[in-house]
């Protein structure tokens, strides 16, 4: 049954995917109809799977030596992640009906998101590390395909290609990695990895840990990687919403929570994991005070949320972690969605051209609110639990100054998303923009997300009692919601960081807005447009491969001769290679 | 080495596979290229029967050559039939042209 069910939240988006493309795009309401129908299904299926959980394996299909057996392991992880993907993924589709109505290449759009939804289910539910390469692939392609969808403008592939270069970068991480643990297990299967992941020497051992950090980094937006992301927002805003929170980031999250016992003992991973999180969090919420484009500015805001995700899994709090990651792929999704609804209404992502349109959009203003007070972390709201869960696993299982550092991290969090908020929906209406009404469906998708932002924290317990039940190799401790509520009401340290935005509310109300339209100081302005000086090494990355392959472009000229002659070149090298090594 | 039976036909294999490798290097005529395709395939069936004769399952080699060489057949039909089509429609053979050509 739950391989029926793996089955069908895979090959239902896939199957859409073509479905969509031999609708063609003249008929864009069987195309939009069929994207959500299919969505909608793959969704459904997801659900029906939570009773299905457990660390068993769902399929195991031997296919020789070298690959291994294709396995697919429903555990709490992988289900929880399957169900963001889907869930939220078929609301960005729901959505996009609005949103991309009148788009030429729809048949594209579509067929692009749904291949993308279900290699991201693909992704968390395979069991074999060669499969999960395989998917974690499809996931970088489809989301440059994505990103440069609007592909006469130079700006979008720029981002689309920087995006695939820097995401191929912790690709060969992961395959490095994989190919490692291989070598040195005979095998591609996670468990393998996860339990006999002390008989292998210390040394590969730690090799391996790094390469997927490096992957982890590359896929969500890390520091020293934190770049690719803000240039992603040529996309569509309702792929932003996709690869922001149901998709391509998460991936990142979801290996490090995955191999986290295989590496817990490597020295120095766990610091290097938290040190990561810590400077991605902070650097890119000074980089969000400064921006003056809405969707660079919830860009900013993502790559900063991933960054506590990824200091919980770097405290030892991986629970904690895929709390907050569920939480922010609700929350992040709403924003995302209404920042698009004002988009579209208004016709430019400039906020500085934009204010009072609270009084214009206001469905859409209550909802964005909801996800801004979310995103703060402010009481009863989704944002508010997880975020706290983590600065507590911080404060118990980090040194004091990174958790003072994170503290501060909620606190321009707070700033940012309140200037965000300002310069929108309040104050003075500075541009005549004309105003459309959002659509039916857009409001659709945002209320059942507005919904998930105040109730999603109720399901801490069901989550964390899967968690600990399927995944052995972890050691997690199951809680109920209540006992968390309790923790943390009852905790010094809420008090703490609930105070300290607080006082950065304030600041704002007070001193901020008066400088929120202002120019920012020169020094802080050049600071974010270098990334704090990670920009250029970025762009080296992606500039250099561009150059490379533009400089082996003369060997793909199509001619036979040439390609017999490369095979015949291989041939010679793999004897050579063979008869080197003595075999 | 010395000339035995099996060494001889491991020549052959060798030799077959050489010529073949190097028309497919250096030919552009379309028709050429069908013909040192089939000497490579020849030299693959070749093959395939002196593997079968090494691992003592010679009834395995034999049948796989004789699906080899069915399949192989096809190929030079339909390459060649293809040859026929492109000399009416390009009036040349010539596989580099016939590339630029387009349309």
């Amino acid at each position: 049954m739950a391989l029926i069910l793996i089955a069908l939240i895979i090959g239902l988006p896939w199957l859409g995917a073509l479905t969509v493309l031999a609708a063609g795009n003249k008929n864009p309401k069987w195309q939009h109809g069929l994207a959500v129908g299919f969505s909608l299904a793959s969704g459904l299926m997801a659900l029906f799977l939570i009773p299905f959980t457990s660390s068993r394996v769902a399929l195991d299909l031997w296919l020789g030596p070298s690959f291994g057996s294709l396995s697919f392991v429903p555990d709490g992880l992988a289900v929880s992640l399957t169900i963001i993907a889907t869930v939220i993924g078929s609301l960005a589709v729901i959505f996009s009906v609005d949103y991309m109505r009148g788009e030429a290449q729809l048949g594209r759009y579509y067929f692009l998101v749904l291949f993308f939804i279900g290699a991201m289910a693909g992704l968390v539910l395979s069991g074999n590390l060669l499969f999960t390469f395989f998917f974690w692939e499809i996931t970088a392609l489809c989301s440059y395909g994505l990103i440069s969808f609007y592909n006469d403008d130079p700006k979008a592939v720029a981002g689309g290609i920087k995006a695939l270069i820097i995401t191929q970068v912790g690709g060969v991480g992961l395959l490095v990695g994989s190919l490692l643990a291989y070598a040195n297990l005979g095998s591609f299967q996670i468990s393998d990895l996860l339990s006999k992941a002390n008989t292998m020497p210390a040394d590969v051992l730690s090799i391996i840990a790094f390469c997927f950090l490096i992957a982890a980094s590359a896929k969500s937006a890390q520091f020293p990687f934190h770049t690719w992301l803000p240039d992603a927002m040529e996309a569509p805003t309702p792929i932003s919403a996709l690869i922001h929170a149901a998709t391509m980031v998460n991936a990142g999250i979801y290996l490090l929570a995955r191999f986290f016992p295989a590496f817990e003992s490597v020295p120095g991973w766990m610091e290097m994991v938290m040190l990561a999180g810590i400077v991605s969090a902070l650097i890119t919420a000074f980089m969000a005070l400064t921006a003056t484009d809405l969707k660079r500015t919830l860009a900013y805001s993502t790559v900063s949320q991933l960054g506590y995700m990824v200091y919980a899994i770097g405290a030892g709090g991986v629970l904690a972690s895929q709390f907050h990651l569920l939480s922010h792929a609700v929350f992040k999704a709403l924003l995302f969605l209404s920042a698009g609804a004002v988009i579209h209404s208004v016709g430019t992502r400039d906020m500085t051209r934009m204010g009072a349109l609270g009084r214009k959009l206001p469905y859409v203003r209550n909802v964005f609110v909801i996800g801004a007070l979310a995103l703060i972390g402010l009481p009863v709201f989704n944002g508010f639990w997880s975020k706290e869960l983590i600065l507590e696993v911080g404060l118990e299982h980090s040194p004091r100054w990174a958790y003072g550092l994170m503290l501060l991290g909620a606190a321009l969090t707070a700033f940012y998303t309140f200037r965000m908020t300002w310069l929108v929906f309040y104050g003075s209406s500075r541009a005549d923009l004309h105003v459309h009404p959002a659509g039916l469906w857009m409001k659709i998708a945002l209320g059942v997300l507005a919904i998930g932002t105040f109730t999603t924290w109720l399901l801490f317990g069901g989550l964390s009692g899967t968690l600990a039940q399927s995944l052995p190799t972890h050691h997690l401790e199951a809680e109920s919601t209540i006992h968390m509520v309790e923790m943390i009401l009852l905790a010094p340290a809420t008090w703490l960081a609930l105070s300290l935005i607080a006082v950065s509310l304030a600041l704002f109300w007070f001193v901020g807005r008066g400088f929120a339209l202002k120019e920012s100081p020169i020094w802080l302005r050049e600071l974010s447009e270098s990334s704090f000086g990670f920009e250029p090494v970025n762009t080296f990355i992606s500039r250099g491969i561009s150059g490379l392959a533009e400089q082996l472009r003369f060997t793909q000229n199509g001619q036979m001769n040439w390609n017999i002659l490369g095979i015949v070149g291989a041939l010679l090298f793999v004897l050579a290679v063979l008869l080197w090594s003595g075999v | 080495m010395s000339l035995t039976p099996l060494n001889i036909v491991l020549f052959g294999i060798v030799a077959l596979f050489g010529v073949g490798f190097y028309g497919l290097l250096i030919t552009r005529n379309l028709i050429k290229f069908v013909m040192v395709l089939q000497i490579l395939i020849k030299g693959v069936v070749l093959a395939l029967v002196f593997a079968g004769k090494l691992s003592g399952n010679l009834g395995l080699g034999q049948s796989t050559a004789a699906t080899v060489i069915v399949a192989d057949t096809i190929v030079a039909v339909v390459g060649l039939a293809l040859a026929v089509q492109v000399r009416r429609r390009f009036g040349t053979l010539d596989v580099p042209k016939i590339s630029t050509l387009r349309g």
